[in-house]
């Protein structure tokens, strides 16, 4: 039993398709107005087809008045990391605090050469990442007097203006599989963002790459729960009958996601789908119906 | 001259107090104000709010104000330098904006012109002489009040629809925009004009042109052909309905006449079924308008289709040969020509260009109105069944067996796709003209064979029923994206030869759409002189798309000796020795000394363009 006791949050994964571009942002208000917790969508800017993440996000932030929103996650390599802070933090500033940063050292090396970007290889990506992430922190960090003067492997600069400052502490959520950058999100991350389909074994596979964060975040001198654990479902259905995760009944999706909080210690649950009507029941009836159950299960017996 | 004035707001402000300071937009917005813009005036120790953010933040709290979104300033990619944005991103960022906010964001930062705070109204219509608009530093609601009253006294242009700053911004420099005729200037769209993105590409192809002309009568289409005389340096699509495959009828940057609104469908003459139709209306539109007098006029396939683009090429469809071809039910038609005079062609008045526009039509004049003698139909037997096929070579053996030695009155398409993992998926269309569900079933079971059935619909229906599948094209127009691949040819016969390398082309992954037209019975009726569509003879017609043209060359090419020409409607390549796969030699000849007498200046070159000034034929 693994439980961090996060606060649990419910939200929806995008896609940003350029040809239904308001669709897209009518389904951020849709989930906004169901009552979730969060609305991101995919950023991959070399892909013809979608919209530009941040724009669209700053777009749907506008729209939107309650819900947080992230990137899922953020290609660092496309955007280069005292930009996305900024962006990052203006938003945040003008969301009230609504902004979270999803973020990810790429992947789809041929798209991202493409728009101009540096190939990198797995292993150099993920110390990109990691000196991207120190970047960004030390822009939002406007309380230390000074530029900010970086040397690193794969990035430098020299008298950045720090600022601004997120309206809230951003999180840093890292999309991550492999033992490097499992590490990685154990040692520096606020959160590990990863999608259930692309797990070796799915929802089995769960345990062993927890424990991965886990060490990597005591070798740090970090409490493991300071890694809040997301996980994306891309495939859902509602249907009467239950035929796997998140494909069945209310009642059935209640279950597996109380399971995955309790046993697992998964404290976000974000779908994809597309679809307004999940997004609807997921907010009205799922969502509610897990709180209740992992609250009741969290508070000791008396 | 119409003042166009807006606001600045700071940028401090806004990051101090993003809320209210939103508010002051919104207020700017509903009092009618012109556009919003963000400054950062001050230079504090620590960086301010990120511009594009800003704007595009207020951008979504807004509807309708001109939003000022400059992107910043690209520089040299540097992947090393955290601080240097993507020239590539910042691009695809400003495209994202534009759609999202549609013909709202002025991204040119000498878009506007700011005058002081609290500048006077002499002031304010001095700065406006650069016929910019004139925007002013605002802290406060009243400060909006007060340049809102002042906005209230500006004058209108009467009746000319004006366009706003962000919309003129993205004019093209070689579209004289400004001398569009006046019986057309209404209802012309440019970019940034709401309807723009509705009218921008087509089924297939993404386009981005211009100007978008909408005539609504034949004095309109010649006003809108003058228009394009003048602006011969431009690509000129026609348009009727978008469904072209080629999407020709859309391009980059150039004009197109879009004939849409020319959508009327009148019966002139009950007693001898003379239906007149305009190019715009689509073949749901016209069967749905035929079926309650009991007749029918065959088309193709997919009711989503226009009548101007099918009905000046031939109109293979499942109707076909029981009934002909579309253009075998063509009497006479409403053409304006190049040099924008309006004329009829029929058997009996210029019997030439009759003969040209069936077939060639869109190199000969824009089609205004079709007049046709249609058919008694009564109820059909309508099937589209899905069948299963490990050996998809035997398959279309077998349909091709089948399918050309059916009664006329039965008609398959057959479409299928890659094999997946061995397996073939096959949607057969088939209509059996006769109305006794008995004979239907009769005349469908052996295609049964084919695989094994996964699902099946029959209906007894009128042949609105056929066409009534297609999907209404909504507000947003047709979305088409990129650039279709096409290749088309028309079969002889369907040897097992074909079946064999038409079955390793499907195997082989460069083909994802495949079709084969079951051609014959009445097409065949009529002689090959009649019109200038001259493949009467083919048992089929075969489509192939793929993702990547190359690819699809290289997989289409074992097709080439099974062929025998090609419909033009289904092929993408434009290559010139495409024109005589479209039109046998002679034919093609008659119709370019045509060309030179009707469009000697080549003005209607969208599709299949037959060169008045060629005068070496290409070679096959
Ligand atoms: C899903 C689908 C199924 C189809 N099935 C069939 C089928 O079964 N049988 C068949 O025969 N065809 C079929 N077609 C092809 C179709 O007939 C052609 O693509 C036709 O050109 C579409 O007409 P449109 O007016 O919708 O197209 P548009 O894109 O508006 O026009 C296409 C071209 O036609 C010309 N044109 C358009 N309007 C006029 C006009 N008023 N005067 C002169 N020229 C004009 C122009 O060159 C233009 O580029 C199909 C197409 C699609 C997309």
């Amino acid at each position: 039993m693994t439980d961090y006791g996060h606060d649990l949050l419910f939200g929806t994964f995008i896609t940003p398709a350029a040809q239904r571009a308001r669709q897209v942002v009518d389904l951020a208000v849709t989930a906004d107005r169901a009552g979730l917790d969060l609305v991101s969508f995919q950023d991959h800017p070399y892909q013809a087809s979608f919209l530009d993440t941040s724009t669209l996000l700053a777009f749907a932030a506008a729209r939107t008045e309650r819900i947080h929103l992230n990137a899922n996650v953020t290609s660092l390599p496309l955007r280069p990391p005292a930009v996305l802070a900024r962006a990052a933090a203006s938003l945040d500033i003008l969301s009230g605090g609504r902004f979270e940063l999803g973020i990810g050292a790429g992947a789809f090396w041929d798209g991202i050469a493409a728009m101009g970007g540096r190939r990198l290889s797995a292993a150099q990506g993920v110390t990109a990442l990691r000196e991207g992430i120190e970047i960004i922190r030390e822009i939002w960090d406007t309380t230390i007097s000074g530029e900010v003067n970086y040397d690193g492997q794969y990035y430098s600069v020299n008298g950045a203006r720090r600022g601004p400052r997120p309206a809230h502490d951003i999180p840093v959520w890292v999309g991550a599989y492999k033992p490097k950058m499992l590490a990685l999100t154990g040692a520096v991350a606020d959160g590990w963002l990863p999608s259930i389909e692309y797990l070796p074994r799915g929802a089995d596979s769960i345990p062993e790459l927890n424990a991965l964060i886990d060490g990597a975040a005591h070798d740090a001198g970090r409490d493991p729960a300071a890694v809040r654990r997301l996980m994306n479902f891309m495939n859902v259905q509602l249907s009467s009958a239950p035929r796997g995760l998140l494909n069945g009944p209310p009642a059935a999706w209640v279950d597996q996601i109380v399971d995955l909080a309790l046993r697992h210690g998964i404290s976000a649950f974000i779908i994809g789908g597309d679809d307004p009507s999940i997004t609807q029941r997921f907010g009205a009836e799922i969502a509610p119906a897990v709180r209740e159950a992992v609250e009741r299960e969290r508070t000791p017996a008396r | 001259m119409v003042m166009e004035i807006g606001i600045v707001l700071d940028a401090s402000r806004l990051a101090r107090a993003p809320l209210e300071t939103v508010e002051l937009a919104r207020l700017a917005e509903e009092r009618g104000l012109d556009l919003v813009v963000v400054a950062d005036e001050a230079t504090g120790r620590s960086a301010g709010l990120d511009p594009w953010t800003a704007a595009v933040w207020l951008a979504g709290s807004t509807s309708r104000i001109a939003i000022g979104a400059p992107a910043g300033a690209a520089t040299t990619p540097d992947p090393t330098d955290p601080e240097a944005p993507y020239p590539s991103v910042i691009t695809k960022a400003q495209d994202s904006i534009d759609i999202l906010a549609q013909g709202r964001i002025i991204s040119d930062p000498s878009g506007w012109v700011v005058a002081p705070r609290g500048a006077k109204p002499e002031e304010l219509a001095s700065l406006a002489e650069a016929d910019l608009p004139v925007v002013v530093p605002v802290d406060s609601r009243e400060d909006v009040e007060r340049l809102a009253a002042l906005a209230a006294g500006r004058d209108h242009q009467g009746g000319v629809r004006r366009r706003s700053t962000a919309v003129r911004a993205q004019r093209k420099p070689n579209i004289d925009y400004d001398g569009v005729p006046a019986s057309l200037a209404d209802t012309a769209v440019e970019p940034g004009d709401p309807p723009y993105r509705s009218l921008s590409s087509t089924y297939l192809r993404g386009g981005a042109p211009g100007l978008v002309l909408r005539p609504r009568t034949p004095a309109e289409v010649s006003d809108a052909i003058e228009f394009a005389r003048r602006h011969r340096h431009l690509p000129l699509g026609i348009r009727s309905a978008g469904h072209g495959i080629s999407g020709r009828s859309t391009n980059q940057g150039g004009l197109v006449i879009d004939v849409g609104a020319m959508n009327t469908i009148r019966v002139v003459d009950p007693a001898r079924r003379l239906v007149r139709i305009g190019p715009g209306a689509t073949w749901k539109q016209v069967a749905a308008a035929l079926t309650p007098h009991g007749w029918a006029l065959g088309s193709g396939d997919y009711g989503g289709v226009g009548v101007g683009g099918l009905a000046t090429a031939a109109g293979i469809g499942l109707l076909s040969r029981n009934h002909g071809l579309t253009i075998d039910h063509l009497r006479s038609v409403d053409l304006v020509l190049a040099d924008g005079r309006q004329v009829q062609a029929s058997r009996e008045h210029n019997p030439e260009l009759f003969w040209a526009v069936r077939g060639a039509g869109a190199n000969f004049g824009i089609a205004t109105s079709f007049e046709f003698e249609v058919d008694e139909v009564g109820e059909v037997g309508w099937a589209q069944l899905v069948l299963l096929s490990t050996d998809i070579e035997q398959s279309l053996r077998r349909y091709a067996e089948l399918a050309s030695s059916a009664p006329r009155d039965t008609t398959v398409f057959f479409v299928t796709g890659q094999p997946r993992e061995g397996m073939s998926t096959i949607q057969l269309f088939a209509v059996v003209d006769n109305p006794d569900p008995d004979t239907v079933v009769a005349r469908l079971t052996p295609f049964l064979e084919l695989g094994t059935l996964a699902r099946q619909q029959v209906v007894m229906t009128p042949y609105s029923g056929v066409m009534g599948n297609a999907a209404d094209v909504g507000p947003n127009g047709q979305q088409g994206f990129g650039e279709p691949n096409s290749r088309s040819a028309f079969l002889p016969a369907a040897t097992p030869e074909f079946a064999h390398d038409a079955a390793a082309m499907l195997r082989s992954g460069g083909v994802y759409f495949f079709e084969l037209r079951a051609m014959g019975g009445a097409i065949a009726d009529i002689a090959a002189g009649e019109a200038s569509f001259t493949h009467r003879t083919p048992a089929f017609q075969l489509t192939a798309m793929g993702q990547n043209n190359q690819r699809l060359n290289a997989v289409w090419e074992p097709m080439r000796p099974h062929s025998d020409g090609l419909y033009l409607s289904f092929e993408t390549d434009r290559s010139p020795e495409r024109l005589l796969d479209a039109f046998p030699a002679p034919v093609l000849e008659r119709l370019r000394t045509l060309k030179r007498r009707y469009d000697p200046d080549n003005l209607f070159r969208d599709n299949f363009n037959i060169d008045p000034q060629t005068t070496k034929e290409p070679r096959a």
